[in-house]
C-alpha cells in the first residue's frame, strides 16, 4: 500500500507489517474453517441407512426449466412412495447462476447429496475429490448400467473414477429451416455431407434465398471437437490439449473461405447466434438457415418459429460424433447417505415407471431397453425426429473422447474469441489460432 | 405540497403559462425516449413465444395477454408468493438499513471519538472490495454460524442489514447529516441536551431526506438483487421474484420469454408504488418544518 | 481516502458561529465519546462480524490458489503468483483495464449530469412531478434482469428500434451490440439511462437547501444562473460530492450491465469485459477465485487512491453547513 506519505488509506489498518499479517490470518481461516470442517466430519460417516428404518432425507440440486422440474419431482415422488423412508429436499433453478451456487454451496461444506452436472464441469468437479467414485457401486450391481451404451458410460469416468452416471444422451445436431429450402426447391443437407460440400451448399442457399445458408460455427467448441476427431485429432489428449495451432489455422481459414462465398451472415449475426441461448439461434430468427445445436434441443427450437425444421449430423464423417452425456447425476463425496442416493440414481436410470416419467427432457434414456419404449411413446413431432436422427447416428457413433479437462470452460470462452476476432476481420486466420493456442496452453497449465 | 417551492417563487412569476409548457414539452420528449425500452418491454408481455423471437416491433400482431396468467401460474406455487417473499425481504430490509446506519452516521456526523477518522475510512473501504470475491467466504462464515439452512432462510440475507454493513447508507447519510447546520447542535446543547437528546431531537426530525432515500434504495435494491437471494435460498418456496424470473428461461433448454416478460413487468409495479409513495415525503423538504438555521 | 479530511476532523472554525474550542468542551468530551460508540455499535458489529472476516479471508485467498471447490484448509499459498500473473501473463487483465477506465471516463460523468438536470427540471413541486419523478426513474427499477437484457439488445441490434429511428433521416445504423466497435457505447448508454439513483440523491439534496437562501440572492438582484452557481452548487456540494464518489465506484464496478448485456461473457471480442466481470469469470466460471481474489484487492488499492484524491480536492469546494471540513 503505497500511498502518498501524508495521506492515509481507508483500508490502511488492514496494511500492517507482512509477517503478521500473516499470522492473523492463518488464525482467522483457521477459526472460519473449523466449523464447516466439523460439519464435514460429521457427514462422512456412510449410515447406509437407505435399507434401514430410519427416516432418509436427501438433498437434491438440478438446472432447468419449469417442465423438467414436474417430470423430476414426479419420479421423486415415486421412489418416496416406493421407498417410504426417503423424502428429498429438491432445489432447482435456471441454468444462469446454477454453477456459481453449486461451487459456492461446495465451498461451504454443503453441496447436495445428487447433483446434475455437465461435462464442462464434471472433470473440476471429480479432480477436487467432491464427487463420490461409483465404480465400486458400479461393480457390486447396486448400481447398474448394463444397459448403457458402452461409450456412454464411458464418458462419465475420469481418471479412471465413475464420477456421472448419464442421465441422457444427446449429441451435435444441425437443424435447418426446412420450409425455406423447400420453398426455393433447394435440396436438404444430409448426414455425411463433407464439409467443402456444406459449405457448397449453404453458399447456393445464400444466393438463392438471400438468408445465409449455415451459422459460421468457428467460435463453437462442440463443431471444432467434432471437426478435430474427424481429423484423427481430438479436443484433449491426457492433460493437454490434443490439436495444435496448423490445425486451428485450418479450421479457422474453412470459415473464412465460407464468409467471403456469402455461406455464412455478418460477423454481428454470427456472434448473436454464438449465444448458447436457444432463442437467438439464427435458424429459429430467420437470420441463417442452419445452426449448429445439440440434437435435444430441436423440440424446443420448434417452439420458437413457425417454420418446419429439420436435423442431420454435423458435416464430415458420423463417426467424428459420440454418445455425449446431456448431463450427469453425481453425489456428493461426503454425503450422509451414499448407499441410498446411489440406489436413487438407479432407480432414475432403471425403474421403467421412473424413466417413462422423466421422458426425453435430459436427453435419450440411458438405458437402451427403455429408451426403445420410451422412444415408441414420443408424441412431438419435433422430438421424434430428433430421436430418429440419434438412432441412427447410435450405429455410427465413433469411441467417446474423453471428458474435457481442468480449464475446458476458458478454453471454450479462448475460442469464441479468437474466431470472433478473426471474424470481424481483425485477424487472420493464423494469427486467430496462434492466439488462441496461448490462451489455452496458458488455461490448461 | 404547495407550500414547498424551495427556489424564488418570484421566477414562476413573470410569465408563468410560457415556461410551465416549455418545461413540460422538454420532460414528455425527454420521458418518451427514456421510456420507449420499456414501453417495448410492455409491447412484448403480450407477444406469443414465436413473435417476441422473430418480431422485433412494438406492438404485437397478435395480442397475448395469456403470459400473464401463464406466467402468474406457471409454478406449483402462483408467482403472488414470489411477491410476497420479496416485500417481506425488501421491507425488513428497509427497516434494518434505516436504523443502523442512521446511528452510525450519526456517530460519524456529529460525535467526537477516538479513532473517528480511521473507522470512517475503513468504512468507505469496504465499499471498495467487488462482491463477488465476498460471497463465497461470506457463505463460508454464515454456515459456520449455524446461519445458513436454519428454519428461516431469509436470516443471512436480512442480519447484515441490521448491522449498518451497507456503507453506501451510512455514507449518504453522513453527507446529509453534515448538511444539517451545526448551530442547532450547538443550541440544543446550551439548553442541556445530551447527544442522545440531540439525535432525538435535532438530527432524527431533520434526516427525513436521508431516510427517505436509504429507504427507497434500499428497498429497490433489495427487490433486484438476484445473487445473494440465490446463493442463499434453495426451496421454490422461499424464492424471490429475482430469482423466480430467472426459473422461466433456462437458455439451454426450455424457455417461456413471454410470460417471463409478463412477470417482469409486474414485478415493476411494486417497486414504483413505493417509489411514488415514498418520493412525496422528498417533495416536502425539511424547510417546510419551520427550520431556521 | 485521507484521514485529514474526515468529517470533523479539523477543528476548522469556518461556521458563522464557531462551537466551543476543542479543550474547552472537556466536560462534554468523555460522554461523547462513549455515545460514539453506542451509536457506532451496531456497525462495529457489522464490521467484525459480517463484514471484516470475509474481506480479509479473500484477502488472505489472493495469496493461494483457491479455486472454491478444495477445502480452504487444503488451499496452497502461492505468494504472490496471483499478482504477477495479473500483472505480466494475462493480457486480457489489461484490456479489462482499459475497458473499464474508458468505461467510467465516460458513462460517469454523464450519468451525473444526466441525473442532475433532470433533478433541477423536478425539484419544484408542481401538479404530477411525482409522476414524473417515478417516469425518470422507471429504468433503475429494471436492475439487471434478464428481460433488460432482452430488451437492450433489441434497441440496439443492426434491425434494432434505434436503427428504425436513424432510418428516418437516411442514415444506415450499426449492429451497435453486436460490433466490437461500439458494443461499449452501448452499455455506456444503459449505465447513463438509469441515471435514477444519482437523481433522487440530488432531488432529496436539493431539497435541503434553506429557501432563505434564494430569498436573499434574489434581493440582491441575482438573476438565476447566479443563484444557480452561488446558492445551489455550493449548498449542493456535499451531495454532489457523494454522487461523484459514488458514481465513480459503481463506474468502475459496473458489472451488471456488462453482465447483463454480454451474456456473462465480456463480447464481442472483449468489448465489454469490465473488470469485475472479468473477475467474476475468473472466480466462478474458470474457477480460479485466488487469483479472482487478487484482482479484487488490486482494484480496492486502485479505488482507494482515486478515492483519496477526490477526498483531498473535495476540501477545496465541498461546502458543509456543519461549518467543517
Amino acid at each position: 500500500m503505497h500511498t502518498s506519505p501524508t495521506t492515509g488509506s481507508p483500508v490502511e489498518p488492514l496494511f500492517r507489517s507482512r509477517a503478521p499479517r500473516r499470522r492473523i490470518l492463518r488464525g482467522l481461516v483457521a477459526a472460519v474453517v473449523a466449523a464447516p470442517l466439523m460439519f464435514g466430519a460429521a457427514a462422512c460417516g456412510d449410515d447406509g441407512a437407505a435399507t434401514g428404518d430410519d427416516k432418509v432425507k436427501l438433498s437434491i440440486f438440478w438446472w432447468g426449466g419449469e417442465a423438467r422440474a414436474k417430470l423430476t419431482e414426479d419420479a421423486l415422488a415415486l421412489y418416496t412412495k416406493k421407498n417410504p423412508n426417503v423424502t428429498f429436499e429438491k432445489t432447482w433453478q435456471a441454468n444462469q447462476g446454477y454453477f456459481d451456487k453449486l461451487a459456492t454451496l461446495t465451498a461451504g461444506g454443503n453441496p447436495p447429496d445428487i447433483f446434475q452436472i455437465d461435462d464442462n464441469y464434471l472433470a473440476e468437479y471429480a479432480g477436487r475429490s467432491t464427487v463420490l467414485d461409483l465404480t465400486s457401486y458400479k461393480d457390486s450391481g447396486k448400481l447398474d448400467v448394463s444397459k448403457f451404451p458402452k461409450s456412454l458410460l464411458e464418458y462419465g469416468v475420469v481418471d479412471g473414477k465413475l464420477a456421472g452416471v448419464a442421465a441422457g444422451e444427446n449429441t451435435q445436431g444441425l437443424v435447418y429451416n426446412k420450409s425455406l429450402l423447400t420453398k426455393n426447391g433447394l435440396p436438404e443437407p444430409t448426414t455425411g455431407m463433407s464439409w467443402a460440400e456444406h459449405i457448397a451448399w449453404a453458399e447456393q442457399v445464400a444466393k438463392k434465398t438471400k438468408v445465409p445458408g449455415t451459422q459460421d460455427p468457428s467460435a463453437d467448441y462442440k463443431a471444432l471437437w467434432v471437426w478435430l476427431r474427424q481429423q484423427g485429432k481430438d479436443l484433449y489428449k491426457g492433460n493437454d490439449l490434443g490439436f495444435d495451432e496448423a490445425d486451428v489455422t485450418r479450421w479457422f481459414e474453412l470459415w473464412k473461405g465460407a464468409r467471403d462465398r456469402g455461406a455464412t451472415p455478418t460477423p454481428d449475426v454470427i456472434h448473436e447466434g454464438n449465444s448458447s441461448d436457444i432463442t437467438k439461434q439464427l435458424v429459429v430468427t430467420g437470420k441463417s438457415a442452419t445452426s449448429w445445436v445439440w440434437v435435444n434441443q430441436m423440440p424446443d427450437l420448434k417452439k420458437n418459429t413457425k417454420d418446419e425444421l429439420g436435423v442431420v449430423a454435423y458435416p464430415g464423417d458420423p463417426s467424428g460424433q459420440w454418445a455425449r452425456a446431456s448431463m450427469y447425476w453425481s453425489v456428493f463425496k461426503g454425503s450422509k447417505h451414499r448407499d441410498a442416493v446411489v440406489d436413487v440414481i438407479n432407480f432414475l436410470a432403471n425403474d421403467p415407471e421412473a424413466v417413462a416419467l422423466l421422458g426425453t427432457d435430459r436427453g435419450l434414456p440411458s438405458n437402451m431397453d427403455l429408451r426403445a419404449k420410451v422412444s415408441e411413446t414420443a408424441t412431438d413431432p419435433a422430438m421424434k425426429q430428433s430421436i430418429a436422427v440419434e438412432t441412427e447416428l447410435a450405429a455410427k457413433f465413433g469411441p467417446s473422447p474423453q471428458v474435457p479437462i481442468k480449464g475446458h470452460s476458458k478454453v471454450k470462452s479462448e475460442l469464441v474469441k479468437a474466431a470472433e476476432n478473426a471474424q470481424y476481420g481483425r485477424v487472420t486466420p493464423a494469427e486467430a489460432a496462434k492466439q488462441f493456442l496461448a490462451a489455452c496452453k496458458s488455461a490448461i497449465a | 405540497m404547495v407550500a414547498v417551492t424551495s427556489t424564488a417563487p418570484r421566477q414562476g412569476a413573470r410569465k408563468p403559462g410560457g415556461r410551465q409548457a416549455l418545461r413540460l414539452v422538454v420532460l414528455i420528449v425527454i420521458v418518451a425516449v427514456v421510456l420507449y425500452p420499456l414501453l417495448w418491454m410492455l409491447g412484448t408481455s403480450v407477444k406469443s413465444q414465436e413473435e417476441i423471437v422473430n418480431n422485433i416491433g412494438l406492438l404485437p400482431e397478435r395480442f397475448t395477454p395469456g403470459n400473464y396468467t401463464q406466467g402468474w401460474n406457471n409454478f406449483d406455487l402462483s408467482f403472488g408468493r414470489f411477491f410476497l417473499n420479496s416485500a417481506m425481504v425488501s421491507l425488513l430490509t428497509v427497516v434494518g438499513n434505516a436504523v443502523s446506519c442512521l446511528l452510525a452516521a450519526y456517530a460519524f456526523a456529529r460525535l467526537r471519538f477516538r479513532l473517528r477518522g480511521i473507522w470512517f475510512a475503513v468504512m468507505i473501504g469496504t465499499l471498495l472490495l467487488p462482491g463477488h470475491v465476498l460471497i463465497v467466504p461470506q457463505y463460508i462464515l454464515f454456515r459456520s454460524l449455524g446461519l445458513v439452512g436454519g428454519e428461516w432462510p431469509y436470516l443471512p440475507l436480512l442480519i447484515p442489514q441490521y448491522l449498518a454493513t451497507e456503507a453506501f447508507f451510512v455514507f449518504l447519510m453522513v453527507q446529509f447529516m453534515r448538511g444539517i447546520p451545526r448551530e442547532l447542535d450547538e443550541a440544543a446543547k446550551i439548553d442541556g441536551a445530551s447527544p442522545y437528546g440531540i439525535f432525538r431531537h435535532v438530527i432524527l426530525p431533520l434526516s427525513r431526506p436521508a431516510l427517505v432515500t436509504t429507504a427507497i434504495f434500499s428497498f429497490i435494491w433489495t427487490w433486484n438483487d438476484f445473487f445473494r437471494q440465490l446463493v442463499f435460498l434453495s426451496s421454490l418456496e422461499d424464492y424471490t421474484v429475482p430469482v423466480a424470473l430467472t426459473l422461466f428461461i433456462d437458455s439451454t433448454s426450455q424457455s417461456a420469454v413471454g410470460p417471463m416478460f409478463a412477470m417482469s413487468v409486474l414485478s415493476l409495479l411494486p417497486v414504483f408504488l413505493f417509489f411514488l409513495a415514498f418520493q412525496r415525503m422528498l417533495v416536502e423538504g425539511i424547510n417546510t418544518s419551520g427550520l431556521k438555521g | 481516502m485521507a484521514l485529514t479530511t474526515a468529517p470533523g476532523r479539523t477543528g476548522s472554525t469556518r461556521s458563522a458561529r464557531p462551537h466551543a474550542p476543542r479543550r474547552g468542551a472537556g466536560r462534554n468530551r468523555h460522554g461523547e465519546g462513549l455515545a460514539g460508540y453506542v451509536f457506532l455499535s451496531p456497525w462495529l458489529i457489522g464490521l467484525m462480524g459480517v463484514t471484516a472476516i470475509p474481506m480479509l479471508l479473500s484477502l488472505y485467498l489472493s495469496f493461494t490458489n483457491y479455486d472454491i471447490l478444495t477445502p480452504l484448509s487444503e488451499v496452497e499459498w502461492v505468494g504472490l503468483a496471483n499478482y504477477e500473473r495479473m500483472f505480466t501473463a494475462d493480457p486480457s487483465y489489461w484490456h479489462a483495464v482499459q475497458v473499464t477506465l474508458t468505461f467510467a471516463l465516460v458513462a460517469v460523468p454523464l450519468k451525473l449530469a444526466a441525473a442532475l438536470g433532470v433533478a433541477l427540471l423536478l425539484n419544484r413541486a408542481w401538479r404530477g412531478v411525482g409522476l414524473f419523478r417515478g417516469l425518470f426513474y422507471l429504468p433503475s427499477l429494471l436492475g439487471g434482469s434478464v428481460a433488460l437484457a432482452i430488451v437492450w439488445v433489441n434497441m440496439f441490434n443492426r434491425d434494432g428500434a434505434f436503427n428504425s429511428f436513424l432510418a428516418i433521416f437516411g442514415i444506415e445504423g450499426l449492429p451497435w451490440v453486436n460490433d466490437p466497435e461500439w458494443a461499449l457505447e452501448t452499455l455506456m448508454l444503459l449505465a447513463i439511462w438509469q441515471f435514477g439513483a444519482p437523481m433522487v440523491i440530488f432531488l432529496a439534496g436539493l431539497k435541503q437547501v434553506p429557501g432563505e437562501l434564494y430569498e436573499a440572492a434574489s434581493v440582491d438582484g441575482a438573476n438565476r444562473f447566479r443563484q444557480f452557481w452561488h446558492v445551489t452548487l455550493p449548498m449542493l456540494s456535499p451531495v454532489i460530492f457523494f454522487n461523484l464518489v459514488l458514481e465513480t465506484i459503481n463506474g468502475f464496478q459496473g458489472f451488471t450491465a456488462a453482465f447483463v448485456l454480454s451474456n456473462g461473457t465480456g463480447g464481442p471480442v472483449d468489448s465489454t469485459l469490465m473488470y469485475t466481470l472479468q473477475l467474476y469469470i475468473a472466480g466462478f466460471t474458470d474457477l480460479e477465485m485466488g487469483y479472482a481474489s487478487a484482482m479484487a484487492w488490486v482494484f480496492l488499492i486502485a479505488i482507494a487512491l482515486i478515492t483519496t484524491i477526490f477526498f483531498s480536492t473535495g476540501r477545496f469546494w465541498v461546502h458543509y453547513s456543519d461549518g467543517e471540513r
